[in-house]
């Protein structure tokens, strides 16, 4: 409708803004959906066992507790130090393993012509749809065999065997790099590791920051791996010892339970902001291919 | 200045990484230090909060003082006993002590695990007869068990008690005084049924008065897990079982007498507290000063209510249908001596020092239960110890006159199938109390006929399966090697070939010993028969007898089927829609989406401990903020909100469960751990624009925010897990399947609960068909 256009122009400027407007108010309702429980949790955390208790985590603070802090963390309480050692650990060296092994991985899957690769390629694509269940008990019987139970290699030495969706990852972004650059190099001659180690994983920042990202979340917070492997008190991970405010009454000590929960999360919010463009593009960049 | 703070973070965490790294390390050296210093190593395993803790504590302490070759790991399990003790089994490293209770003493007795100590004893009590005889007589008894006749109180003896308490009521002066009735005389002579129901009645009427209101004041509030409810069953004279296992005398008049009682009370006079809410019960009630008695429950609330100061309270006798009838249950626990144990001797010197004097005497000022020797539990230590509230505590020793042994069954799946299933009738109302007990009956003897008990099962055939396997490797690897063999290729191609291989070798060896081993270990024991808490050689071969038991026996698997389809049927659309929508939002180009994209990816990271709790507090029904947004709306359409995990689990958990997902529809992903390799989200591009696939637009399809069974358990006075009402739900697969445990539409499959509980918990998916200790992976071959 030609004749329409003109009188329709100039509406355009108050609808779009009104849909701004709309915009805004969903995202804004939306944050206050998101962060209402960070609310409770940081509320708790300043409260007394008794207002906690009695299930009170909305109204405000009115004389802020911050010993809930130090005493959540304390050897009788969390044992806080000694599982940041554990955690910190495992998770570097997951997410060191996860890096290098998939790198590895996508890199021999994006560039090198074998036969299998095809087959091979999509098998592994395939057990990405596989519950972990199916593996869980074999995989702890295997680990126990080995007399590993009780130490981080359970917990390390799966990340260094590469996981799928990392290599694809990997794959997708290794293939994109012009073979140019790889001839040019061999031709220069360039030994198949020095490509990888001095072309590839250099150019490859993106993704290596999504999958660190990806696994030092996972890494710190997962509680299923170190539940089933660890066993002694003092290689516990934080995750495990968050646990252990569960008592016989349930969680009587909320509060401190929030107070070390607030304390925990702090890394990865930390990890979330200072990485978040990076891990923006990254994600652009390298998993939408 | 960002740049100064990056510069901070990365100084702060290299820092954090060194440290870890060296004071992981120390630990090790020192540990390894240790170990050459003090050759006898022993680990114990208990539970218990911080005053049984540091009693245990200190007695270490003191035996390590004294026997410096010796060196003692202590774990306190807490709540996790149960699953921490089967895992330790399973993983082959058996605690050299730790707590027995009676629950598991039959099972563990018939499997061999613990250490009969008859022999050592006998050689003991001619050294040193006045401390094995100070022993209430009764208490040994408990730890006598003869696997032969399946009987508790004959045999061998398998444990030392610790220390023991039997069933009171525990009453709040306060409200009895303002309702009229007199304490003293119940203390003295004991009471009947229907006096407690009089005064239930008349507490409750309390609420009238206009000093109470607003209280909401019951009655009393009965403790109703297994044992606790087969006390009230027995003070109508009815029991569990008649004259063998297989007789369940739950709906034989006695019994049911017991059961209509409760459900009068409960459900129809409301003066007995029936707790709705998830994150409420009636043992924070009764601190709170709003219940009038509380019961049957043993010492070990006292810790707790020594520090009650908004009412008195006191102790009286469980009542009972008639004078007659009085009879109190027994709590026990005893330390138990692993069969395994590599130094017998020192454990046994161990075990008599924990249940020595000194430890006693600490237990009973603590007031955590009635010592085991008589000397203690009849002195001041126990009657009337320094800094405890005056209570009658002769109430708990009086009781041992009427006490009684309770006979469990070997298979201890009893406990799930009356505790899971009676709450129908009793707490749910949605059953009458006869169709609930012949509905027990009936599971429990499909349990005990399941197919996997009919026959004893011939061990498998390793030896040759593995030859098979073997065989069929060596085929697949020449078949292989000799098609590459028909190719020729040229120098350069086999260099690429070799490097490629080369490259994805770490991929391969994780994909063979991680992944396809295991399926096939999987497969394998799925027609089998085995505990994990067993080594492999153990499996027993069944044939098909799990899958037959899974497609024609097993009331949960179909039940199962169904929430599973409620919950993908409801949660994937709204789950699709809402990550669309979070997508569209984050493109829609308005300024600042930086701080909105942050804020949507916040729940994320936290870690799911504080968010089952969260959660819990945000859906609890008597003062969650969720159904208090609800309530005026609701109330407009005359209805009140759903009680999402409490009575109307069975429609709204998984409604419940859903929102859950939805909070964590912002993040990109936080269970991606590359660890398990079977939780990858593929990320869906949501637009043509390809900013548009970025960050929160990554949508799931798996739970973000997993709820372990390990935080959703009811709580209760008892050291152990009760009832395990709040299953395990780890993610869509084993979540759905686990639903019906958690809505008590259906209890989890007896056999895992019960003797895998352990094992099911810790991997927070239940090992479906693992019955009665065998672990066939069946289910996962069906998801």
């Amino acid at each position: 409708m030609p004749n329409a256009s003109p009188s329709s122009d100039s509406t355009v400027r108050p609808l779009v803004s009104g849909k701004m407007l709309l915009t805004y108010a969903i995202l804004m309702l939306g944050s206050i959906a998101f962060v209402i429980p960070f609310y409770f949790a940081l509320n708790a955390s300043l409260k007394t066992s008794a207002e906690v208790a009695a299930g009170d985590f909305i109204t405000p603070v009115r004389e802020p507790n911050f010993s809930n802090y130090p005493r959540s963390l304390a050897p009788d309480k969390m044992n806080f130090w000694p599982a940041l050692a554990n955690t910190t650990v495992i998770t570097t060296l997951t997410v060191i393993g996860q890096i290098i092994s998939c790198s590895l991985v996508g890199f021999g899957f994006a560039r090198f012509s074998f036969r299998g690769k095809t087959i091979l390629f999509i098998i592994m694509i395939s057990t990405m749809m596989l519950p972990a269940q199916v593996t869980m008990v074999p995989v702890f019987v295997l680990f126990k065999s080995l007399g590993m139970v009780d130490t981080f290699w359970p917990l390390i030495i799966p990340a260094w065997l590469a996981s799928p969706f990392f290599v694809f990852m990997f794959r997708q972004f290794f293939s994109q790099i012009p073979e140019e650059l790889i001839e040019a190099a061999r031709i220069d001659g360039c030994s198949n590791w020095r490509i990888y180690w001095q072309f590839m994983l250099p150019l490859s920042g993106p993704v290596i920051a999504i999958v660190a990202i990806y696994t030092f979340l996972g890494t710190w917070n997962d509680f299923l791996g170190p539940l089933i492997y660890l066993n002694s008190p003092e290689n516990r991970t934080i995750a495990l010892a968050l646990n252990s405010f569960r008592g016989q009454y349930g969680t009587s000590d909320a509060h401190l339970l929030m107070a070390a929960s607030v304390v925990t999360m702090l890394p990865c919010v930390i990890l979330f902001f200072a990485m978040q463009k990076y891990f923006v593009e990254s994600v652009a960049q390298s998993g939408m291919k | 200045m960002a740049r100064l703070i990056r510069f901070f973070l990365l100084l702060v965490t290299i820092g954090i990484i060194v440290w870890s790294f060296g004071s992981v390390s120390l630990r090790w050296v020192s540990n390894w230090r240790d170990s050459v210093d003090r050759p006898i190593r022993l680990t114990i395993l208990h539970w218990g909060e911080p005053a049984e803790d540091a009693i245990v504590r200190r007695l270490v302490e003191r035996f390590e003082r004294e026997n410096p070759k010796v060196r003692i790991t202590r774990i306190n399990a807490g709540s996790g006993f149960d699953s921490k003790l089967k895992t330790m089994l399973a993983a082959g490293t058996p605690p050299d002590l730790f707590y027995l209770s009676p629950d598991n003493l039959p099972l563990m007795a018939e499997m061999g695990l613990l250490m009969p100590l008859d022999e050592r004893l006998r050689k003991e009590r001619d050294r040193n007869p006045t401390w094995l005889d100070d022993f209430y007589p009764l208490i040994m008894q408990a730890y006598r068990y003869d696997p032969a006749t399946h009987r508790t109180g004959a045999g061998p003896q398998w444990g030392l008690p610790k220390d023991f308490t039997t069933a009171v009521f525990y009453v709040n002066l306060d409200l009895f005084e303002a309702a009229g009735i007199d304490v003293r005389t119940i203390q003295k002579n004991g009471w009947t049924w229907n006096e407690f129901a009089e005064a239930a009645r008349k507490i409750t009427d309390l609420n009238k008065k206009p000093e109470y209101a607003g209280r909401n004041i019951y009655g009393g509030f009965f403790a109703l897990w297994p044992a606790t409810l087969r006390n009230i069953i027995w003070s109508f004279g009815g029991d569990f079982f008649g004259s063998d296992f297989r007789d369940v005398t739950l709906d034989e008049p006695d019994a049911q007498r017991a059961l209509r009682f409760i459900v009068k009370l409960r459900l129809e006079d409301k003066t007995v507290y029936n707790p709705t809410g998830i994150a409420r019960d009636g043992g924070a009630e009764f601190v709170n000063g709003n219940i009038g008695c509380i019961g049957p429950i043993g010492r070990w609330q006292v810790p707790r209510y020594r520090d009650i100061t908004k009412f008195r309270w006191d102790v009286v006798p469980v009542p009972a249908e008639t004078p007659d009838k009085r009879v109190s249950q027994i709590f026990h626990t005893s330390w138990a001596i692993s069969a395994t144990t590599r130094h017998p001797d020192t454990a046994f010197e161990l075990l008599k020092f924990l249940c020595g004097y000194e430890g006693q005497i600490q237990q009973a000022h603590e007031g955590l239960a009635i010592p085991a020797l008589r000397s203690v539990a009849e002195s001041d230590d126990f009657l009337n110890p320094p800094g405890m509230p005056r209570h009658q505590a002769k109430i708990f020793l009086d009781a041992i006159r009427y006490a009684k042994i309770q006979q469990n069954p070997p298979q201890n799946e009893w406990n799930n199938i009356v505790g899971d299933r009676i709450t129908e009738s009793i707490s749910l109302g949605q059953k009458d109390v006869l169709t609930n007990a012949r509905e027990i009956e009936s599971a429990w003897l499909a349990e005990l006929d399941s197919p996997l008990r009919r026959q004893e099962w011939k061990p498998m055939n390793w030896t040759l399966i593995g030859s098979i396997g073997l065989a069929g490797v060596v085929t697949f690897v020449m078949i292989l090697w000799w098609r590459a063999k028909r190719e020729k290729l040229g120098p350069l191609d086999r260099a690429q070939e070799r490097a490629g291989w080369a490259f994805i070798s770490p991929w391969l060896v994780g994909f063979i010993f991680l992944t396809v081993g295991p399926m096939l270990l999987s497969l394998l024991l799925s027609f089998g028969k085995w505990s994990a808490m067993e080594p492999l050689s153990q499996a027993k071969y069944v044939g098909t007898a799990n899958y037959e038991q899974l497609f024609t026996v097993d009331p949960t698997f179909y039940q199962s089927l169904k929430v599973t389809l409620y919950y993908v049927v409801l949660s994937v659309p709204i789950g699709q829609i809402a990550a669309l929508g979070v997508a569209l939002l984050m493109n829609a180009g308005v300024r600042g989406i930086s701080i909105f994209r942050t804020i949507y990816f916040l729940p994320s990271v936290l870690g799911m401990v504080a968010v089952s709790v969260l959660w819990l507090q945000i859906f609890n029904n008597d003062y969650g903020i969720f159904n208090a947004i609800l309530r005026p709306i609701t109330a407009w359409f005359g209805t009140t909100p759903p009680d999402w995990f409490g009575k109307d689990a069975a429609r709204w958990a998984i409604p419940a469960f859903v929102i859950m997902n939805l909070w964590g529809v912002g993040g990109g992903d936080d269970h991606l751990s590359g660890r398990f390799e079977g939780n990858p989200r593929i990320p869906l591009r949501s637009g043509s624009d390809r900013r548009c696939g970025s960050g929160p637009s990554v949508m799931e399809y798996h739970a973000s925010h997993a709820l372990s069974p390990d935080f959703l358990q009811p709580r209760h006075g008892d050291h152990r897990v009760i009832s395990g009402l709040y299953s395990g739900l780890y993610d869509h697969r084993s979540r759905s399947r686990q639903q019906h445990s958690f809505l008590r539409v259906e209890p989890v499959s007896p056999g895992i609960r019960v003797s895998q509980h352990g094992l099911r918990q810790r991997y927070g998916v239940d090992l479906v068909c693992h019955r009665s200790g065998s672990d066939a992976d069946c289910i996962p071959w069906f998801t």
